[in-house]
């Protein structure tokens, strides 16, 4: 049985092809396809080749979700892992923004527990770094911040690590 | 709406922008001039000549009706009210597709339209929109604008709650501290201004970042991230953010439990979080409640079922064993101790542990009765119309014993360990109940390679799910019997469980790497806070040590280390013998009075873990 192929047209005008049924997991052009039976292509003007490249392979890997089997469950999720092993931020990023856009759960899902997993943890100027965002407080507001979300830890004794981290 | 496809518009005729927001808006001005009065009449202008069709203008009827605001929504294209609130991001599927080709059809034709199309408040609620739609032309003959007049009528459809619906909203309102930082307004996903253009991660909207990566982190987390900029700190004070992070960090169980208090609602997630997180408000106090557990007894058992605290049992005059229920609702305004009177108590018993299981079921299992000890099981649910106990014939089940300890697993199974059974033997097995179905539960070991010294007296709390922590207890060393400080725990979703020695008092003059271990003890109280932390108190404590003194032990930490808790307030002088409960999930109730031989049923003692709203 020959299944439904769809072409999806990238911002930079580049072509890939999937099973409709890869396709589908995205909401988006699921419907994009319902509703207007496009012909040369589903238009994705939102989403550059080289993240299209990625959500097409995802896609690809998850058309065929296995049901209850454990060992394909196991091996799906590795396939997982190693799929975002060595994305850099910016790629990870704009995996979001495209999942998001095209509203396919499973890797919004994979994509936001992977930036969750990096923020762990972590102090305050280490998520700063990480992600390169500027402390835009004045330094009132961040007193003010400091010591409303600091009140009261003393009642533990010796401890309370992150706080103290966050303190340098 | 939709006001066109992804067609491209040919572009022309530049000057003509915006000349309805003009003076010069002449020609329409007759049909504007109502409309702006009406509120249940929208009327949205669009620029045909840029790609997407922009809103360029909306009356002040379109924001009354749907809840937008003019800034939220010109630049965008107006399909945004076809999706169920601001977060949906896609057509809503009772949104009829035949209409919206329809309208497609006709802007590409240049022709006008009017129909019935299903639009959605800010809100999430669904309205009827009656629409039309008339195109502009310029003087190219080129569709410059399109003039969208919309009569909203409202529409009954049951659509069930709306996800992450409050989002921004709430969060505005309950901090009193935001006037302060007034100045900073969210910024829309994909406009990153200023230092933002730099961080990638603020190119995601608000939604992704709160419920999608925000929420998996934990309150600890949540507290040191809102540190970190501005825009990050609005979306860490959002009420709804909280409720999920507590959610996924202390269980769907526990933080329905949390829902059961009055107070907790009004004093909101991130404040609850924090409080259980920090302990900064634990104090004790004094609680006076009405009626009376006659006749007096002793050596009963006590536990919660949502707010209110169950007594069942005990050894009252000359070891006469009990077996009446006791009920004090702590919902009530004027809690008093209720007599229940239900059909077929168990036979009287003391030493018993009482347990809940399913939302409102009470399982009473084991102790010492008049024929000695005991291995049956009971249930009563406590919501029944007509409170029944009922036996329940578990099948092999284990040895009848005494002084064992119990705890509820998954909140459908009972989970005992040890205690003492005939002739004094102390017992260190450990069995499970499953009472997810009542109709031939079967009695099941749990079998571990090793098990910690046989004890009774000890407690058994459960953790991070399915983990379960065992701490003191009179156990069995060599050929003494010595209180116990040591702590073990086991992971029962592990395919082979098997128990841990986790801290111990340790070799006598060596150094202890667990810390100010609390002093070895039984019959003492173990209070499980949300996120895995044990509480530990009371007890009969060896030499001179003050038993109302509390210790919290993390066994989630890589090396979990006990310490003192210091809260204020005035503790119980004494607190053992199963006389111990959580309420509500921030509120151990202790029953006694001021000695251990006379019990004062009628004076409490109160352990509140967080502030109580009044």
């Amino acid at each position: 049985m020959s299944t439904k192929k769809i072409t999806l047209l990238s911002s930079d005008n580049e072509l890939f092809t999937v099973d409709e049924e890869a396709a589908n997991q995205s909401l988006t052009i699921k419907h994009l396809i319902e509703d207007t039976e496009p012909e040369n292509g589903v238009p994705l003007p939102q989403v550059h080749s080289k993240i299209l490249a990625k959500v097409t392979e995802y896609l690809i890997k998850h058309a065929n979700e296995p049901d209850n089997d454990a060992a394909a469950k196991e091996e799906l999720k590795n396939w997982d892992d190693k799929f975002l092993e060595k994305v850099n931020h910016e790629t990870l990023f704009d995996l979001i923004l495209a999942a998001n856009y095209l509203d396919i759960k499973g890797l919004l899902d994979l994509t936001c527990q992977t930036v969750a997993d990096l923020m762990n943890g972590m102090s305050v100027v280490e998520v700063r770094k990480l992600f390169n965002i500027v402390n835009d407080f004045t330094p009132e507001d961040e007193a003010e911040v400091r010591k409303r979300r600091k009140r009261g830890t003393k009642t533990i004794g010796p401890s309370n690590d992150q706080a103290n981290q966050s303190n340098h | 709406m939709e006001w066109d496809s992804d067609a491209e518009v040919v572009s022309g005729g530049e000057e003509e922008e915006g000349f309805l927001l003009s003076s010069d808006g002449g020609a329409f001005s007759f049909s504007i001039g109502s409309l702006l009065q009406s509120s249940a009449c929208g009327l949205v202008v669009t620029d045909a000549l840029e790609p997407d069709h922009p809103i360029i203008y909306v009356n002040t009827g379109f924001e009354l009706v749907t809840g937008y605001r003019a800034e939220e929504v010109l630049g965008r294209n107006c399909r945004f009210l076809q999706c169920r609130g601001p977060f949906a991001k896609r057509r809503h599927p009772l949104v009829e597709s035949s209409i919206i080709s329809e309208i497609r059809r006709c802007l590409e034709a240049g022709l006008e339209f009017q129909g019935d199309l299903l639009n959605f408040k800010k809100d999430g609620s669904p309205l009827m929109n009656r629409l039309r739609l008339t195109p502009i032309y310029g003087d190219d003959d080129i569709i410059t604008h399109v003039i969208g007049i919309q009569l909203f009528t409202e529409v009954n459809l049951d659509l069930g709650p709306l996800p992450g619906s409050s989002l921004k909203e709430s969060g505005r309102s309950y901090d009193r501290f935001h006037s302060s930082l007034s100045t900073y307004r969210p910024v829309p996903a994909g406009h990153g201004s200023g230092c933002f253009d730099l961080c990638g991660i603020f190119q995601l909207s608000d939604e992704v970042l709160s419920l999608k990566i925000l929420s998996q982190l934990t309150p600890r987390d949540i507290a040191s991230i809102g540190l970190v900029c501005k825009r990050l700190y609005h979306l860490t004070k959002n009420e709804d953010l909280w409720r999920m992070v507590c959610q996924n960090a202390w269980g769907s169980e526990t933080t329905h439990v949390l829902e059961t208090v009055p107070g907790a609602k009004r004093l909101g997630w991130g404040r609850l979080a924090r409080e259980l997180t920090t302990l900064e408000s634990a104090a004790w106090s004094k609680l006076t409640v009405g009626g009376a557990v006659e006749p007096s007894r002793c050596n009963f058992s006590a536990c919660a079922v949502g707010n209110r605290v169950v007594l069942f049992g005990g050894e009252g005059v000359n070891m006469q064993p009990m077996n009446d229920t006791f009920v004090l609702d702590l919902n009530a305004d004027n809690p008093e101790w209720r007599h229940v009177k239900v059909n077929s108590p168990p036979p009287g018993r003391w030493g018993h542990t009482l347990s809940c299981v399913n939302g409102s079921c009470l399982v009473v299992f084991g102790g010492c009765g008049r024929q000695g000890l005991l291995n049956d099981v009971f249930v009563l649910d406590l919501d029944a119309q007509d409170p029944a106990w009922r036996e329940i014939s578990g099948f092999d089940p284990p040895l009848p014993r005494s002084w064992h300890s119990s705890c509820t697993l998954d909140g459908t199974k009972l989970l005992v360990s040890g205690g003492c059974a005939d002739s004094g033997v102390l017992l260190s097995d450990t069995f499970l109940l499953d009472l997810s179905t009542m109709e031939k539960p079967v009695w099941r070991e749990i079998p571990v390679a090793w098990t910690p010294p046989s004890r009774l007296g000890h407690t058994l709390s459960v953790y991070g799910g399915r983990k379960i922590l065992m701490f003191g207890g009179l156990a069995k060393s060599g050929p003494l019997r010595l209180r116990s400080s040591d702590v073990f725990t086991m992971d029962l979703s592990e395919d082979e469980p098997c128990w841990r020695s986790v801290t111990g008092s340790g070799m006598p003059g060596a150094g202890n790497p667990g810390g100010i271990s609390p002093p070895p003890r039984l019959d003492h109280v173990a209070v499980s806070l949300p996120g895995g932390r044990i509480v530990i108190f009371g007890g009969s404590v060896a030499g001179l040590h003050s038993a109302s003194q509390l210790y919290l032990l993390d066994p989630t930490d890589d090396k979990p280390t006990w310490r003192i808790l210091n809260v204020p307030g005035r503790p119980p002088r004494f607190a053992w013998g199963h006389s111990t409960c959580v309420v509500g999930g921030t509120r151990a109730i202790v029953l006694g009075g001021q000695t251990g031989e006379e019990w004062m049923l009628s004076e409490l003692h109160e352990l509140s873990l967080a502030s109580s709203v009044v």
